[in-house]
């Protein structure tokens, strides 16, 4: 009797082991076979492997075409400009709104709606109405002329297909800002009504709770938050491969391009720089949580 | 003290403007009947656009239909199966935590078109390529990370104590979920389906990728119109993607949350 329960009390126990396993096994089996999966394939056609064009050599040769084509260090340069200036404008920007939106103490108004607006419009359609807005046909262009500040359209700058990138940096920035706002409006509230009035009895100045009280506790979700928007934008396709301009294409626009190419040849070439474009993205990542990391004590 | 005030609500203002101001303009393209390429403002509105829109040749409509129907199971099946792995990594210590946190973490990190063009050939073979069923697979990659970190924090927060006190009451493993960890779980449900019903419904690369240019959803049919094509149509289109997707947000808002108190959640 006193054996019986005693195993039965082991095989519950083991259960208990195995329970987290079972809970997760839909979601991670998912993500391991498309996912992973997808990441390996692509590791391995990388490599050259690639038996239905008839390669199945593992080399690394496509690996030094790639890093060797005077295209890479353009493209990989172009690349990050790009997803670097709209992070840094998106995370000082949304943090500013962000800090408003806090003193302003907005409860229930209307504007807390509309600033979450452009979270939820899609990158096309963002793309869309600010190429309307600022191409050289567009309002504000006609603006310009109806009261006589440029003669014609081609005076107004152009922001699309341009080396500068502006315009695809300003869709990015129109859809980050508000996301680093979301983000971190969240935090700061809590901060602000936590320690808040602590930090002014004793007497700090706003400036001093700013700089010491709101600013380090919201850090982990500003650094979280820029980490989403850079990483999506060093990897985004669509936008740069609408308007960006011809040379250098971004690392993703190469990819797709050396893709669909009638070359199959060229397929293990798209598959490299996929491969390239993960690991500096995961590895600039890595080195910004970890120079940030003593931002990232958390008050709770 | 009210300078500063006045400038904060200056800054908040005059973003909310930036934001708000490119609809109107989207707004004014969808009426417009001519609108020659010099004038500040259209000389004609009418109903070109719209009517070409819910023409049946158009196509619009079934492609609506068709990313709802995507979206929608992408997010129901992903809110089924994100739940309990979120609950394995926000209540359990196991072997291995580790190595499935960065899992969960890298969809969001890594480009999709890496996994894209990296599994195409796979979904090629066994016949997932050009299918809807292959579209609704590649894109539960893209929004189950989110779903299951906004859980996982939820069942930090909430700890075990609860079900405890369910188990000492004799409920059963059903009823325990039901009445007493389901109502704390009702705000993430709220903002994970908003999320990843968002990002299932924009998604362009993968649905263009897998399904081939064969599986037109609203974002594939609206590609072509950003550098050329018919404004009037594209303005049209435009409005129709941002207003099904604020409804749809709305309705899910509406049916679980009116049994709790909305809370502001929105975590990733």
């Amino acid at each position: 009797m006193e054996r019986k329960n005693n195993s039965k009390r082991r095989a519950v126990a083991f259960l208990d082991l195995l329970k987290p396993y079972i809970y997760l096994f839909p979601a991670l089996g998912v993500i391991v076979v498309f996912f992973l999966g997808g990441f390996i394939l692509a590791l391995i056609q990388s490599l050259g492997y690639f038996p239905a064009i008839g390669l199945d050599d593992f080399t690394l040769n496509y690996y030094k075409e790639v890093l060797s084509d005077p295209q890479f260090l353009e493209s990989l340069g172009y690349t990050l400009y790009i997803a670097a200036v709209s992070t840094a404008i998106s995370t000082v920007l949304g943090t500013i709104l962000a800090y408003a939106l806090l003193k302003t103490s907005l409860k229930n108004s209307i504007i807390s709606f509309l600033y979450k607006i452009p979270i939820a419009v899609p990158h096309l359609v963002a793309a869309l109405m600010i190429v309307f807005i600022l191409s050289q046909g567009g309002v504000m262009a006609r603006f310009f002329i109806k009261t006589g500040l440029i003669t014609e359209t081609a005076d107004f700058p152009a922001f699309f297909f341009t080396r500068n990138a502006l315009g695809i940096i300003i869709i990015y920035v129109w859809k980050e800002i508000p996301f680093v706002a979301f983000m971190v409006y969240a935090v700061m509230k809590n901060i602000h009504r936590n320690l808040g009035e602590v930090a002014s009895t004793l007497n700090a100045s706003e400036r001093q709770v700013f700089c010491h009280v709101i600013l380090p506790l919201s850090m982990p979700s500003i650094i979280s938050a820029s980490v989403i928007v850079f990483a999506f934008s060093f990897g985004a396709f669509e936008i740069p491969y609408l308007l960006g301009v011809t040379y250098p294409k971004t690392m993703s626009v190469w990819a797709y391009y050396s893709y669909i190419s009638s070359d199959l040849m060229e397929r293990p070439v798209a598959m490299v720089i996929n491969i390239v474009i993960s690991l500096i993205c995961s590895c600039l990542v890595l080195i910004y949580y970890l120079s940030t990391k003593k931002y990232l004590r958390r008050w709770d | 003290m009210l300078m500063s005030n006045v400038f904060y609500k200056l800054i908040v203002v005059c973003m909310v403007i930036v934001f708000v101001l490119p609809f109107l303009v989207l707004l004014v393209w969808s009426f417009s009947q001519s609108w020659p390429s010099n004038a500040l403002f259209p000389n004609e509105l009418g109903l070109r656009g719209w009517t070409y829109i819910f023409s049946p040749h158009s196509k619009v409509l079934s492609s609506l239909g068709l990313s709802l129907l995507i979206s929608l199971l992408v997010t129901g099946i992903a809110m089924l199966i994100c739940i309990p792995a979120g609950k394995a990594l926000g209540i359990y210590d196991f072997a291995g935590k580790n190595i499935v946190e960065i899992l969960v973490l890298a969809p969001i990190i890594i480009p999709t078109i890496t996994v894209g063009m990296g599994i195409h050939i796979v979904f090629i073979k066994y016949g997932l390529a050009d299918t809807v069923v292959g579209v609704i697979l590649i894109q539960l990659t893209v929004v189950l990370p989110y779903g299951i970190r906004i859980f996982a924090s939820i069942y930090k927060a909430l700890g075990t104590k609860w079900e405890e006190q369910a188990k000492v009451l004799k409920a059963d493993f059903w009823q325990s979920f039901r009445y007493v960890t389901l109502p704390f779980l009702y705000p993430g449900i709220v903002s994970a389906g908003i999320l990843m019903f968002n990002v299932s419904f924009s998604q362009y690369f993968l649905t263009f990728l897998i399904g081939g240019g064969k599986v037109v959803t609203l974002p594939v049919l609206l590609f072509p119109f950003v550098n050329s094509g018919d404004r009037v149509v594209a303005s049209g289109l435009s409005l129709i993607f941002i207003l099904s997707s604020l409804v749809l947000m709305i309705i899910i808002e509406k049916t679980v949350s009116n049994r709790v108190e909305q809370t502001e959640f929105y975590y990733l």
